[in-house]
């Protein structure tokens, strides 16, 4: 009886030996393929990018002979890829700068302060997440009009910074919130007013929301395409991902350069990403993005 | 209420004017100038003419705008009832914490910081029928009588164009993630104690867990797969034969031709189907909580 006994739990932990190891292999194996799935395009791209023309066509997997740096040089010279970037810099930090410093200022007043039509104002900006801003076209398109700031680098700051604003206001916000009252009534003892409590306390004690804030509305001016390309026409406002699309057409039988170009694109994104790793991860986990 | 001083209010109308202004010019005035629009006849030169409904009856009775909604449904579809669960899947298998797990967390997420446009373009060469890597890897492992021309097709192009952004995951992989680490350990140990497997924990403890974030997850999918643009517009600009026109593409296409009332019908449109979206997510979740 003992015997049996032991023999059924030693067969069972076989058992669970076995399918434990199956498990993990099913595991290894989605995991394995979602890694896979990620990085060999991307490596393809880069390895693509270092051939010539006749290698791509010929064997698409192949490793290149010699590496053709010359595809990096020609995607800056035909395509002018360096005013583009300069672009992009420019637009990207100016509506990261304005659209945080707006929706700073707002997310103190929300999160500390009561008044008639605070609910109001919050419920409309957070409804403002989840507006297709691509169906939103038109007006756009004629607002900047009428303002006299088509193809300026204007148009796509003013258009950025207000169209990241409900993300930013939901981030920056939820840091704000949770700043103990205390200090507020600490500095209003010292004497501070509205503004100084504003950039003495508050402000320095939601830097991670702020920075967090800043990483996600960069990364949008830097990577949105819809408006830079509906707003700006000439090469001296155009941003990279407006230039990369039209990458495709200046170089029509050298992909292989196209392939540069659009990995020089992607270089800041992701070198941003590795060291903002950090900021993203907490502004998509704590409460900033899912509520 | 506590009774503001008067130097406070007026720092917060100073401090929300700014918002106000932008929110107001870059949604509040664009939404109803859609609304507005909608209803007139107007090529953007000349004086508007009221044409009450006609301009969604037209858009309705266009083979190619019933095309789009059913691609942007289809999409939609996709993005909530694949990508999500995959993403579920992962989540939960990074959640046990195997070797490499930050390192897998970071990668997944790399083609989210890229643009769109720069995927599109590298799926653009992938899918290439003659450098293509997708044709070159089907003949490497001898399926070569595979390949295809994988965006020229009229059957093809359509789940070529929406099935590759499917399996980027990594978006809603973090979100979900996050949430499956913060329920509590004894949880599962109890449920362990009770003899349910690993599977029956993950389908009895932690889905049920992680509602609400499938949920946000599942309305974030679904409206982009309402409002996406760019794949389309680059990689096939609404073709072969109109078979991968979305919404936004064919709202673009008309603002091009100047056909102002039915464009901003069609983004009114657009929006309803937003909301629809939300509306009912939620209620299939069950979720009351205004989230996000």
């Amino acid at each position: 009886m003992n015997e049996m006994a032991y023999s059924r739990v030693r067969n069972n932990r076989i058992n669970l030996y076995k399918s434990k190891t199956f498990k993990n292999a099913i595991m290894w194996i989605v995991l394995g393929f979602f890694l896979f799935y990620t990085i060999a395009p991307l490596v393809w791209l880069v390895i693509s990018s270092l051939k010539t023309n006749g290698e791509l066509m010929g064997a698409p997997l192949a490793l290149p002979k010699t590496l053709q740096f010359q595809n990096y040089k020609n995607a800056f010279e035909v395509s002018g890829l360096g005013r583009l970037f300069l672009n992009s810099i420019i637009v990207s930090i100016t509506a990261t700068i304005l659209n945080v410093i707006v929706s700073s200022m707002a997310s103190y007043s929300i999160a500390r302060y009561d008044f008639k039509g605070k609910e109001l104002i919050f419920t409309l900006i957070s409804a403002g997440i989840m507006v297709p801003v691509s169906a939103l076209m038109v007006p756009v398109f004629i607002l900047i009009k009428n303002l006299g700031l088509y193809d300026t680098k204007l148009a796509l700051i003013l258009t950025y910074s207000a169209m990241g604003l409900p993300l930013s206001i939901f981030i920056i916000r939820g840091f704000m919130n949770t700043i103990p009252k205390e200090l507020e009534e600490a500095g209003v003892i010292d004497g501070c007013n509205f503004y100084q409590i504003f950039y003495k306390i508050i402000l320095p004690l939601s830097r991670a929301g702020i920075v967090t804030a800043i990483t996600f509305q960069f990364l949008y001016c830097w990577n949105e395409f819809i408006y830079a390309m509906l707003l700006t026409s000439s090469q001296t406002n155009r941003t990279v991902q407006v230039g990369i699309r039209f990458f495709s057409n200046q170089f029509t039988t050298d992909y292989t350069s196209m392939f540069a170009a659009i990995t020089i694109s992607i270089i800041p994104a992701i070198a941003g990403y590795v060291v903002f790793q950090k900021q993203i991860i907490s502004g998509l986990t704590s409460g900033a993005v899912k509520g | 209420m506590e009774k503001l001083s008067i130097n406070s209010k007026i720092g917060i109308i100073l401090f929300l004017l700014p918002i106000i202004i932008l929110f107001t010019a870059f949604f509040i005035y664009p939404i109803g100038f859609l609304l507005v629009t909608s209803f007139y006849k107007w090529d953007g030169l000349s004086a508007p003419t009221l044409v009450g409904i006609k301009n969604y009856l037209t858009l309705f009775n266009d083979p190619v705008f019933r095309l789009s909604i059913k691609n942007n449904v289809g999409w939609l579809l996709a993005g909530g009832f694949i990508q999500v669960p995959l993403a579920i899947t992962v989540a939960i298998f990074l959640a046990r914490k195997p070797k490499g797990w930050e390192f897998l967390r970071t990668v997944y997420y790399f083609p989210n910081v890229i643009s769109v446009v720069a995927i599109s373009i590298m799926w653009m060469a992938i899918y290439n029928s003659g450098y293509g890597a997708l044709n070159g890897l089907l003949k490497l492992v001898g399926l070569a009588n595979l390949q295809r021309n994988w965006l020229g097709d009229l059957h093809l192009t359509y789940p070529a164009v929406v099935l590759y952004g499917v399996f980027y995951i990594g978006y809603f992989m973090i979100i979900i993630l996050a949430e499956i680490s913060s329920i509590p350990k004894q949880y599962y140990e109890v449920a362990c104690i009770d003899g349910a497997s690993r599977l029956q924990q993950e389908f009895y403890i932690t889905l049920p867990l992680i509602r609400n974030s499938i949920c946000t997850c599942m309305i974030i999918a679904m409206v982009y797969g309402l409002r996406q643009f760019e794949q389309t517009y680059i990689m096939t600009n609404g073709g072969p034969a109109n078979k991968t026109m979305v919404m936004v593409l064919y709202l673009f296409k008309k603002m091009h031709s100047f056909r102002y009332g039915l464009a901003s019908a069609s983004g009114i449109i657009l929006l309803i189907m937003g909301v629809f979206v939300i509306v009912g997510v939620r209620k299939l979740f069950k979720v009351e909580k205004y989230q996000m």
